[in-house]
C-alpha cells in the first residue's frame, strides 16, 4: 500500500494532543470554504475512507480537465475549486455521499441564506 | 455589474454552501466530526511550515555530517530533527532533499498537481499551484527564475525536479557568503520557503 504526505501529515497530527500554538503568521486559505474542503478531504484519508492517492488522482483529473478548456493565464483558474470538484466525486465514488443528496442540500443552504439576506 | 462579476459572485456562493453541504452530510451521518476538520486545519496552520526546513538547512550548513546523511536518507535525517508531530514513518521515505552548489541550481515543481513536501516546507503557495508556473518551470525554468528575480550565470546548470505521489523534492541552498561562525539558530532564519523550492537564493546576513 502507497501512503504519501499528506496522510502522513494527516497520520502525526491526528495521533496526537493539541500542540502549543505557534502562529507562522501566514494566512493558509483565503476563503473559509477552502479551508473547510482541505481539512475534510486529509480528515477522510485518515479515517481510512479512501487511499490518500485516489484523492490525488482526482484532483489531476479536475486540474487537467480545467487546463484542457482554459488558457494557462485564465485568471478564473481557481486551485480549491477544483479541490472542491476532486473532493465531491470522490465522496460520490467511494459511496459516502450521493449526488443527489448533495444537490439537494446545497439548494437548501443556498435558499436559506438568500433568505436570510 | 459585468456578468462575469455576477458569476464570480454566485460561484463563491456556491462554493461556500457545497462545502457547507458536504461537511454537514457527512458530520449527520457520522463518517467525520467537525473537530476532526478543525484539527487539520490548526495542524497546518501552525505545526507544519518552512520554519522546520529551515532547521534542517542550517544543520546541514553547520554539520557536514549531517549534510551527507540529508542527502543520503533524507527521510531519516529528517525524522532526527523530532519535528512536532512526531514527522517519523514509511510515509517519510517520499521527501527528497536536493543540493545547491556554485554549478548546480534546483527548482521544484508538481506538473500534474500540487505534490509539496508538507512536513518541512507547509502548504504551497499560491504561485506553486498555478497552471502557468506548473507548465512553464519544466518548459523554461531560466526564464521563470528570471520572472522570480534570480539571474542565473549561463555556466550554472538548473535542474527542474517534478514532485509525484513518490517523490517530493527540496532544495538544500547555498550557505551565504559571510555568514561564518553564525550559530545554527541565526542560520535559520535567514532560511526561506523560497530558498526550499529554489525559487531564491539564501540571501546574507544583513550589514552591522
Amino acid at each position: 500500500m502507497h501512503t504519501s504526505f499528506e496522510q502522513f501529515a494527516a497520520a502525526s497530527m491526528l495521533g496526537q494532543t493539541d500542540a502549543p500554538p505557534r502562529s507562522n503568521g501566514e494566512l493558509l486559505f483565503q476563503r473559509t470554504w477552502e479551508g473547510r474542503a482541505f481539512g475534510v478531504a486529509i480528515a477522510l484519508s485518515k479515517k481510512g475512507h479512501y487511499e490518500w492517492e485516489d484523492f490525488r488522482r482526482q484532483l489531476i483529473s479536475s486540474i487537467a480537465e480545467w487546463e484542457d478548456k482554459h488558457g494557462n493565464n485564465d485568471p478564473e483558474w481557481d486551485y480549491y475549486q477544483r479541490w472542491l470538484l476532486a473532493l465531491e466525486r470522490l465522496l460520490i465514488e467511494a459511496n459516502l455521499l450521493t449526488y443527489q443528496e448533495l444537490e439537494s442540500r446545497t439548494k437548501d443552504l443556498l435558499a436559506c441564506e438568500q433568505g436570510a439576506a | 455589474m459585468s456578468e462575469r462579476f455576477a458569476y464570480r459572485d454566485n460561484r463563491e456562493a456556491y462554493n461556500a454552501a457545497r462545502v457547507k453541504a458536504l461537511e454537514s452530510l457527512l458530520v449527520e451521518k457520522g463518517i467525520i466530526t467537525s473537530e476532526v476538520v478543525d484539527k487539520v486545519i490548526r495542524y497546518c496552520e501552525e505545526d507544519i511550515g518552512p520554519f522546520n526546513g529551515a532547521k534542517i538547512v542550517a544543520k546541514a550548513w553547520v554539520d557536514p555530517a549531517y549534510k551527507a546523511r540529508l542527502l543520503a536518507d533524507t527521510p531519516a535525517a529528517i525524522a532526527e530533527m523530532k519535528f512536532a508531530g512526531g514527522m517519523t514513518g514509511v510515509e517519510g521515505e517520499n521527501m527528497q532533499c536536493v543540493e545547491n552548489t556554485s554549478q548546480v541550481h534546483n527548482l521544484i515543481v508538481c506538473t500534474l498537481c500540487s505534490c509539496y513536501p508538507w512536513p518541512i516546507l507547509g502548504l504551497p503557495p499560491y504561485w506553486f499551484k498555478d497552471p502557468t508556473y506548473r507548465a512553464r518551470a519544466v518548459r523554461e525554468p531560466r526564464a521563470v527564475l528570471r520572472d522570480f528575480g534570480l539571474e542565473l550565470d549561463d555556466s550554472v546548470e538548473v535542474r527542474v525536479w517534478d514532485s509525484s505521489a513518490q517523490v517530493r523534492w527540496f532544495v538544500l541552498p547555498e550557505r551565504p557568503p559571510g555568514t561564518e561562525g553564525e550559530t545554527e539558530e541565526n542560520l535559520a532564519k535567514l532560511v526561506t520557503a523560497e530558498s526550499m523550492q529554489g525559487a531564491a537564493k539564501v540571501k546574507p546576513l544583513p550589514a552591522h
